[in-house]
């Protein structure tokens, strides 16, 4: 258990019978299929002492717990809370290790190992932050081979190690065929396609389901198909996945035939681009055929490739970095062609996805048209859906002045 | 009346915590470099060798009207009060704005002097580790405060030697002596000083120059060794949680129907702040700042031990409750403060074995006095019928 923010490929060195409950899109995939449990998993972490203001993820989760019963997607809901064997996770936020701290506590003390990502614009590249990352790693799989008595296999954790950045560079491949006009694929299709790169990419299955739905993108631009024929206006979005949730706002931009082409969400918490060069974000995708000639050939080697890539990852990038999400925004407007740019930080994450914006809207309202209105992951209670609708609407009208000038 | 004594040398702690910007430029007129910083893990020490005074940065207690155009509402009033005062020019005459990566609200803070406040030229993040009892975490932490020691080195314009460091950590570790000396009349049933008198102390002692400082807190400590008590004890409350330099509500504490007594703050503005000291006359001083702000009392946003997920600051505060004896405890935190309320929930059971009753006060900008003193008199009555006092 734990977070999908992490590297993974390092719990696969002790065999191929590991199976991962990741937080994030356990708690999103919940929130999706069952809206009403949901709500009610929220008010027992509350009622059990969490914070109202707390992450809505972290205390969906974490209500199952209480609750003692799993939802599963397939539509069942299992009574008792499965213990895991182990905890691996990430220090991403200032909540979201203690959220696996609570897990932790309430299931009587599981093993736990945080990694402390230290993010932020241009990571990847500070030998001293990824020397810092690798031995927390190369220590966290010595702690492993402790906690499971398992002996830690390096072949395992090399095959699993290059499946994980082949997957993260694939779904790059993917997002980036989006500059197309139009665009094959929309924000809804991106959020449907995206979570077996999150729940677990080190699999040569989730390899394979990326190079097919590569090649099929990719022959949707060839003879220009897409999901979503009404593009007149094309969107860049930076929040996290509400119209999941709130597919009312969707439609609005549907119905105005706006799309939402590129988002930081969905192409950024997993998947890998150029990133910062020569100083300037690049959302170029990076080559597949890349990834199969990668010297991989020690854990060592193995581990501080992945470090690399995920230290790369747009999403935590700019988790603590405000020049990184900005020049990332500046970039994603350019090279995908938007019409808007449009902000919604959730009221209760607070990383890039809620702060960030408000400073962003500042500087890019007088470039392109932008609105920002809060929003949330998972819980319904607190995004004001009238209002949000209000200004998605004034939206549509912004871009469609900015259009009518610009003509 | 002109105050004596140990209530004079209070006094003038007192005035410098109401306005820390007029001290800073007393500081200024001498000639002295200046460094305004947002988070205590930024290693005072290395801007100290360098002769900078670090000033830090607390709240004006204003609304924050101003800054919810640059920050999201659902970030702590502090880090939007610190923001405030760069967006209003209170610390202009800075000549540096320093932070380490800490809590991502007070990493907006910063950002928000450096984005708007004209800062963007004069700042430095030193990258912090969020996990920090490893030992990676350490020589990560030596190479970060070498590359901050460069910083300040190329901002002075000349080498920070290691006789300059070995000073500055021979200054910061007497103040924290002092300070904790200070506290520690607390633990008596009749001490000389009241609880918000040290909360005062210890706030106005982080905006200051350390040699000022250490002279004052000499002659206080001295002064109350010779002082008789101010009487017995009430209700012993300890308060435990986030950053406050609201110094009305620990008067409020001691002005309640009954009688009660603040008697230790477990917080980044109060004991975190200097409760440690940094190991002297080690050859590389780098790896003996490191490993004096991994011993400190962890701050909730970094407090996690791999392996088995242990808040090692718990540990402080059973000691603190053994030493200090509280008969209550209040949490205290920022509204919207993430890692504190994670901790709340885990430590009241831990509380309720121990049989101390305990309660939530949740700061904003400005402090709801009436909501407060009913529920601290709720918390004093709940211990009075419980454990009658003699």
């Amino acid at each position: 258990m734990g977070s999908t923010w992490s590297v993974l490929a390092p719990l696969k060195g002790l065999g191929e019978d590991v199976y991962i409950i990741g937080g994030e899109p356990h708690a999103a995939s919940m929130a999706g299929t069952f809206p009403q449990e949901s709500r009610e998993d929220i008010s027992a972490a509350e009622s059990a002492g969490l914070g109202f203001h707390s992450c809505s993820y972290l205390k969906l989760f974490v209500g199952e717990v209480v609750r003692d019963k799993i939802a599963i997607p397939d539509g069942t809901i299992k009574e008792g809370y499965p213990k895991p064997d182990l905890i691996w996770t990430t220090h991403l936020c200032s909540q979201h290790s203690k959220w696996y701290q609570e897990v932790s506590r309430r299931l009587g003390g599981i093993p736990m190992y945080p990694i402390d990502m230290i993010g932020g614009g241009n990571a990847e590249k500070d030998p001293k932050i990824v020397n810092y990352v690798c031995d927390q790693i190369e220590e966290g799989i010595g702690w492993l081979e402790r906690v499971t008595g398992r002996e830690f296999s390096n072949e395992l954790f090399i095959k699993a190690a290059r499946n994980e950045i082949k997957c993260l560079v694939l779904w790059g491949n993917i997002c980036a065929l989006n500059r197309h006009a139009p665009a094959p694929l929309d924000e809804r299709r991106l959020i449907a396609l995206f979570p077996p790169a999150m729940v677990d990419r080190t699999t040569d299955e989730t390899v394979r389901i990326y190079e097919a739905l590569f090649e099929e993108v990719k022959h949707m631009v060839e003879t220009g198909q897409t999901v979503a024929p009404d593009q007149r206006f094309r969107i860049v979005y930076f929040g996290i996945a509400h119209t999941y949730g709130h597919p009312e706002m969707a439609r609005i931009l549907r119905d105005a035939g706006a799309e939402i082409v590129a988002s930081v969400y969905t192409f950024g918490t997993a998947g890998n681009f150029r990133g910062i060069v020569n100083g300037k974000w690049s959302w170029d995708p990076l080559d597949p055929a890349w990834v199969d000639e990668l010297d991989l050939s020690t854990r060592r080697k193995a581990i501080t490739e992945l470090v690399k890539i995920v230290l790369g990852w747009p999403t935590w990038q700019g988790v603590r970095s405000y020049w990184a999400l900005e020049s990332m925004a500046r970039a994603m407007i350019t090279e995908y062609k938007a019409d808007g740019l449009l902000l919604a930080p959730s009221r209760s994450c607070e990383t890039d996805f809620r702060n960030g914006y408000v400073g962003m809207q500042r500087i890019f309202k007088g470039e392109i048209p932008t609105v920002e209105y809060d929003s949330d992951q998972v819980d319904v209670r607190k995004m004001d859906l009238p209002g949000a609708q209000r200004k998605t609407e004034l939206f549509v009208h912004l871009m469609e002045a900015h259009k009518t000038r610009s003509a | 009346m002109t105050k004596k004594g140990s209530d004079a040398i209070i006094e003038r702690f007192r005035h410098i915590t109401e306005n820390p910007p007029e001290y800073a430029k007393s500081l200024q007129a001498k000639g002295q470099l200046l460094a305004g910083y947002m988070c205590t893990h930024v290693p005072e020490e290395i801007l100290y060798a360098a002769g900078i005074v670090p000033v830090r940065i607390l709240s004006s207690h204003v609304s924050q009207a101003m800054t919810r155009s640059y920050m999201h509402e659902t970030y702590c009033s502090f880090s939007h009060d610190c923001a405030y005062q760069g967006l209003a020019h209170n610390y202009d005459f800075l000549d540096l704005i320093v932070t380490s990566s800490s809590c991502i609200h007070m990493g907006e803070a910063f950002n928000v002097w450096v984005r708007f406040a004209g800062f963007q030229d004069k700042s430095f993040l030193i990258p912090y580790p969020h996990i920090i009892q490893t030992k990676p975490a350490a020589g990560f932490m030596v190479a970060s405060f070498g590359e901050f020691k460069q910083f300040i080195e190329k901002f002075v314009k000349k080498s920070v030697t290691d006789e300059d460091l070995e000073r500055a950590i021979r200054v910061y570790n007497h103040t924290r002596r002092l300070l904790k000396r200070l506290w520690e009349f607390l633990r008596s049933d009749n001490p000389p000083i009241t609880g918000p008198e040290v909360a005062t102390v210890t706030l106005a002692s982080q905006v200051m120059d350390k040699q000022e400082c250490n002279q004052m807190l000499e002659q206080l400590v001295q002064s109350l060794e010779a002082k008789p008590g101010k009487g017995p004890s009430g209700v012993r409350l300890m308060v435990t949680g986030g950053a406050c330099d609201d110094l009305g509500i620990f008067d409020l504490i001691e002005h309640l129907n009954d009688r009660a007594s603040l008697i230790f703050i477990d917080s980044c503005t109060a004991t975190r702040y200097f409760w440690f000291e940094v190991p002297e006359g080690k050859p590389d001083k780098l790896q003996a700042l490191a490993e004096g702000y991994i011993s400190r009392i962890p701050c909730p946003a970094k407090d996690n031990v791999p392996g088995t997920g242990e808040k090692k600051r718990f540990r402080f505060i059973q000691q603190f409750i053994e030493d200090f004896k509280p008969d209550g405890v209040v949490f205290l935190y920022q509204r919207f403060c993430s890692p504190q309320p994670m901790d709340v929930v885990a430590l009241k059971p831990i509380l309720d074995k121990l049989g101390i009753p305990s309660t939530e006060l949740e700061l904003d900008t400005t402090v709801p006095v009436t909501q407060f003193r009913t529920q601290l008199e709720a918390l004093v009555e709940i211990i009075t019928r419980v454990v009658p006092l003699e």
